[in-house]
């Protein structure tokens, strides 16, 4: 549905023009295929800003002194919040079954730290504290779970904690009522002593200086962000998080997000059913 | 055959080493197995001391080949020459460094040492000798001399005798390197940009008796690109080896070889177990639409019927669509296959002749109750790969079966196309279907719902969109679109009360739908709009008068450039030029003035639309605003309106303005104005090391009549 993007001007090559500042900022690529999508999604905010020309608004986002600001409209606008929880579940338990304990009989007495590095709305850094509580490990360990999204409504709705049906399409309902507490008739809202196991904060994965201290973490889970980046923006992204997390590291991606083309930094390793890449202890 | 002078070894982006084959692995006496998977720094410790890291990064990084000549660098990787030299205590290296490519980026980089020593030895204990006879191995040595006259004259000598002992080490190691047709095409591009001759030395060996090399050389041409190899790979389609005829069909068919065209049929009629079915492939692969009638028995024929489906794909005609729709009418047809097919041949009519319809209407005309069947069983159990023609395919039949299972679908975002296609061809007969899915939990099924309603146009969906504004806000502008789209009246109370919202962009659009439905009592109905309290409604107001320039309203819109708020003040500025009203420049010059700055840019945008000596004064001053905005948009109407009195100022702004977007402004319209006085940014601008600049410097004479 190209409505309000076919009223506003589009100057001969403007498009490619904002395809190209788009993936340099957020990493993300619009083939031609899914330029529509790209440039629908931008119109509401060309007109918010008062614009008539998508031009207008690519100088906008690229010279402005305001631009900053505009930028995170353009990430709540492009983000893809569309998650639940209990998802892609194997690596959730190899984590909770075979890393941590590994991890903490090499790492007696510290912190571990989990970072989830695209959160969306929080579905999935509260789904690893869920199996980490039910494994009992809170109770054993310190483990401090940090999550972020590039979206800013995404992290809003995080921080609010609640969640309609669709977030519980792979949930039981007496896990559901463990863990949440009706919120309304079609919303529930998750109990405060899991929601404080979660401290969320704004990051764009193309921009280092945004998550470099999240990014010192032992785990991380990128998961089911890359499919919408490009190769360049998956290897610089890969390459800091290789330079920034501890050793031994162990990065999470989607399921179909192989990453053995673009880096050696980690090795792909089998955990019980799950592939995990791991920074291992000597840097290789 | 094998050269024993020139070694190779590939690496991977990081530098560690992959390939590292045997003539390298003799001359320098590290085998291949402490080689492989090491790091170029760890096998040559002294790589960046000795400056020599910088060529492969420059390769790697740039992918330009770099060369090391043996006479300022000696040598790569240390070690005796192969014959002892009376001159030289290590190996004097040629070393050539290139990228290898692979999916249009760099994969990594192949590097080709050659032992120059003879040579450095030869010219010392020897007086030069322009005449002396040349071996096999003196192109490939004449490519490492520094006086490029010598290096001229003795490949001059060679001529065509190129050098065949690189290029036969390079097709050995590709043969031992599992066919690695990069490496093989990365090496024989190094070669080539050495001038060496790769054509004649791979026709030679095309016709030499090691049947391996013959294989190796056909493989070669057909990547090569070059017409020439066209007759000799004709020939080696009697080759005694069928290995070299199979590589030389396909190579024929990457070459695109019309001549070999009777010859190839010739192949796939023969019904050769082994040979008929690269000769069908190849036949698709060069294209040639003649060839389709003698294609089309072979989709009869099991062996070949997948590679003439395939092929017919890329060369057939209506014909083709009907044999192939017979098939796929059959109870146990091979229906991923067909519909891949007839896919490819619509998209080749859509792209070449803007015909995809034309094909898909054959389409929905042949394919029988059988063959949906088969399609809808298919989609089922498809892979993400086969959704898209089995969509496409159903979208073309007339039958509700299809209608549902392609409604099913309507959550895949990366088909959403597809889908929409198929649904709107299937029309109201999927409205009732459609409106179902309106409250879906899946936002893209809701979405494309909405959207398909909103092309099939089907009135009975308005009163389901109309009651979803204001509810579904996600969907707000989609829905908007769909009820304009639609254009039933009906829609007109429920957008009317969404006139209020506190978002811009569906405040405007939702202006935009009634500015199209709007009934004939819309002046009534607008004019209490622009005493509303609620700013956001008199901006609506505002924005519905300044369009259709109602005469009633008129005072009022001026009344509204005083107004509290300034988005309604905005709003009303931008109309006025709509209003053709006396009033006009004066309020605008005002407004341009003493507004707060998105009122004042709204003004310098409006002036574009008045008459030139009423605006130019007013945006000439206006291009020393305090704000950036207002002096872009000043530029820019400026250049509508091509003053000559606005030149030195922009000339100003375009040199040295704090925004860029401004200088950018400033710059075109100035080009449109004085393109002499531009051209004295012009250089600057395209030199800059910002695209924006270089960009707008190549377009603006281009635009002379029109902005950017």
């Amino acid at each position: 549905m190209r409505f309000e993007s076919e009223i506003l001007g589009l100057p001969s090559g403007t498009e490619s023009l904002l395809r190209q500042l788009i993936h340099d900022r957020t990493g993300m690529v619009f083939d031609s295929g899914k330029v529509d999508i790209m440039m629908d999604k931008l119109a509401p905010l060309v007109v918010k800003r008062g614009f008539n020309s998508f031009l207008d608004y690519y100088y906008l986002l690229k010279y402005d002194e305001n631009a900053p600001e505009e930028w995170r409209n353009v990430m709540n606008a492009l983000s893809v919040g569309e998650t639940y929880f209990w998802r892609e579940m194997d690596q959730v338990r190899a984590l909770t079954q075979t890393i941590v304990p590994h991890w903490f009989t090499t790492h007696p007495g510290k912190t571990m730290r989990i970072w989830s590095a695209a959160c969306a709305t929080g579905e999935e850094p509260l789904t690893i504290a869920m199996a980490l509580q039910e494994a009992g490990w809170f109770d054993r360990a310190s483990i401090e779970i940090h999550a972020s999204d590039g979206s800013s409504v995404a992290i809003e709705k995080a921080t609010q904690g609640v969640y309609r049906e669709r977030s519980f399409r792979s949930f039981s309902p007496e896990r559901r009522a463990r863990y949440f507490c009706p919120d309304s008739s079609t919303t529930w809202r998750v109990r405060p002593e899991l929601h404080s196991r979660v401290r969320y904060s704004i990051a764009n994965l193309m921009d280092e200086a945004d998550f470099a201290g999240l990014a010192a973490a032992d785990v991380i889970f990128c998961r089911n962000v890359f499919i919408y980046f490009s190769e360049i923006a998956i290897t610089k992204t890969v390459r800091s998080f290789a330079r920034l997390m501890s050793s031994p590291g162990y990065l999470f991606v989607g399921i179909s997000e192989s990453l053995l083309r673009l880096t050696r930094d980690f090795a792909l390793e089998e955990v019980d059913d799950a592939f995990v890449y791991l920074k291992e202890s000597h840097g290789s | 055959m094998i050269s024993n002078s020139v070694g190779i070894f590939t690496t991977d982006r990081d530098l560690v080493v992959q390939v590292w084959d045997t003539t390298l692995a003799r001359l320098t006496h590290i085998n291949s197995g402490e080689a492989s998977g090491r790091s170029l720094t760890t096998l040559i410790p002294d790589l960046e001391s000795r400056g020599l890291m910088k060529h492969f990064r420059r390769s790697m990084q740039e992918g330009v080949v770099e060369v090391l000549a043996a006479a300022f660098h000696h040598y790569l990787i240390a070690c005796p020459p192969q014959t002892p030299s009376p001159h030289f205590k290590e190996m004097r290296q040629r070393v050539m460094i290139a990228p290898l490519e692979h999916d249009g980026g760099i994969a990594g980089l192949i590097v080709t040492i050659e032992d120059v020593t003879p040579r450095f030895d030869r010219d010392r204990d020897i007086a030069e000798s322009p005449e002396q006879s040349l071996d096999n191995n003196d192109i490939v040595r004449a490519l490492d001399d520094p006086d490029w006259r010598r290096r001229e004259k003795v490949i001059g000598q060679m001529a065509q005798r190129a050098a065949p002992d690189a290029i036969s080490a390079l097709l050995i190691s590709v043969r031992d390197n599992h066919h690695n047709l990069g490496l093989l095409n990365s090496a024989l591009k190094v070669l080539r940009l050495s001038d060496v001759d790769t054509h004649s030395t791979l026709i030679e060996f095309l016709g030499g008796p090691d049947a391996d090399l013959r294989i190796q050389a056909a493989l070669a041409l057909g990547e090569q690109k070059d017409e020439r190899a066209i007759p000799p790979l004709m020939d080696a389609l009697r080759d005694a080896n069928a290995n070299v005829v199979y590589h030389a069909i396909e190579a024929l068919g990457k070459l695109g070889a019309q001549e070999a065209i009777e010859a190839l049929l010739g192949i796939a009629e023969s019904k050769d177990f082994f040979l008929a079915f690269p000769a069908v492939e190849a036949l698709g692969a060069i294209g040639n639409p003649r060839v389709a009638p003698r294609l089309l028995p072979f989709l009869q024929d099991e062996m070949l019927r997948d590679a003439a489906a395939s092929a017919l794909a890329r060369v057939g005609d209506e014909f083709t669509v009907e044999a192939l729709a017979r098939i796929l009418n059959d109870p146990n047809a091979p229906t991923e296959m067909v519909a891949r097919a007839l896919a490819v041949l619509y998209e080749r009519y859509e792209t070449l002749y803007q015909e995809g319809a034309y094909i898909a209407g054959l389409c929905g005309r042949s394919i029988r109750p059988t063959g949906v069947q088969n399609l809808i069983e298919a989609l089922g159990k498809a892979g993400v790969d086969d959704l898209r023609p089995l969509i496409l395919l159903l979208g073309c039949v007339d039958t509700p079966a299809a209608a549902r299972v392609v409604t099913r679908h309507l959550g895949h975002p990366e088909l959403r196309n597809e889908i929409l296609g198929a649904l709107v061809h299937h029309g109201s007969a999927v409205t009732e279907l459609l409106m179902a899915q309106l409250d879906s939990e899946d936002f893209e099924v809701r979405w494309a719902a909405v959207t398909a309603l909103g092309r099939i146009r089907d009135k009975r969906a308005t009163s389901a969109l109309a009651g979803l504004l204001g509810k579904d806000e996600e969907l707000a502008i989609p829905l908007i679109g769909a009820l304009t789209s639609i254009g039933d009246p009906a829609a007109v109370e429920a957008l009317f009360a969404l006139l209020g919202t506190s978002d811009a962009a569906v405040r405007k659009a939702t202006v935009g739908a009634l500015n199209v439905l709007g009934p004939p009592e819309m002046v009534e109905r607008v004019i209490p709009l622009l005493d509303d309290p609620d700013p956001a409604v008199r901006e609506a107001g505002v924005r519905i008068a300044g369009y259709f320039g109602y005469p009633q309203c008129v005072d009022a819109v001026f009344g509204l450039c005083r107004d509290e708020d300034e988005n309604v003040r905005r709003a009303a500025v931008e109309h006025l030029p709509y209003l053709e009203d006396e009033r006009t420049p004066k309020v605008l010059s005002e407004a341009l003035r003493r507004d707060v700055p998105i009122v004042r840019a709204a003004a310098a945008g409006a002036m574009a639309q008045i008459e030139a000596s009423d605006a130019v004064p007013c945006l000439v001053a206006a291009l020393d605003d305090e704000d950036p905005w207002v002096r872009y948009f000043a530029a820019r109407s400026l250049d509508h309106h091509g003053a000559p009195e606005a030149a030195s100022a922009l000339h100003g702004l375009a040199q040295s303005d704090k925004f860029q977007q401004v200088r950018i402004a400033a710059f075109e319209a100035l080009w449109k104005i004085d393109a002499t006085l531009a051209a004295s940014v012009a250089n600057a601008f395209s030199s800059s090391a910002n695209p924006d600049f270089r960009r707008a410097a190549a377009l603006a004479p281009n635009n002379r009549n029109g902005t950017a």
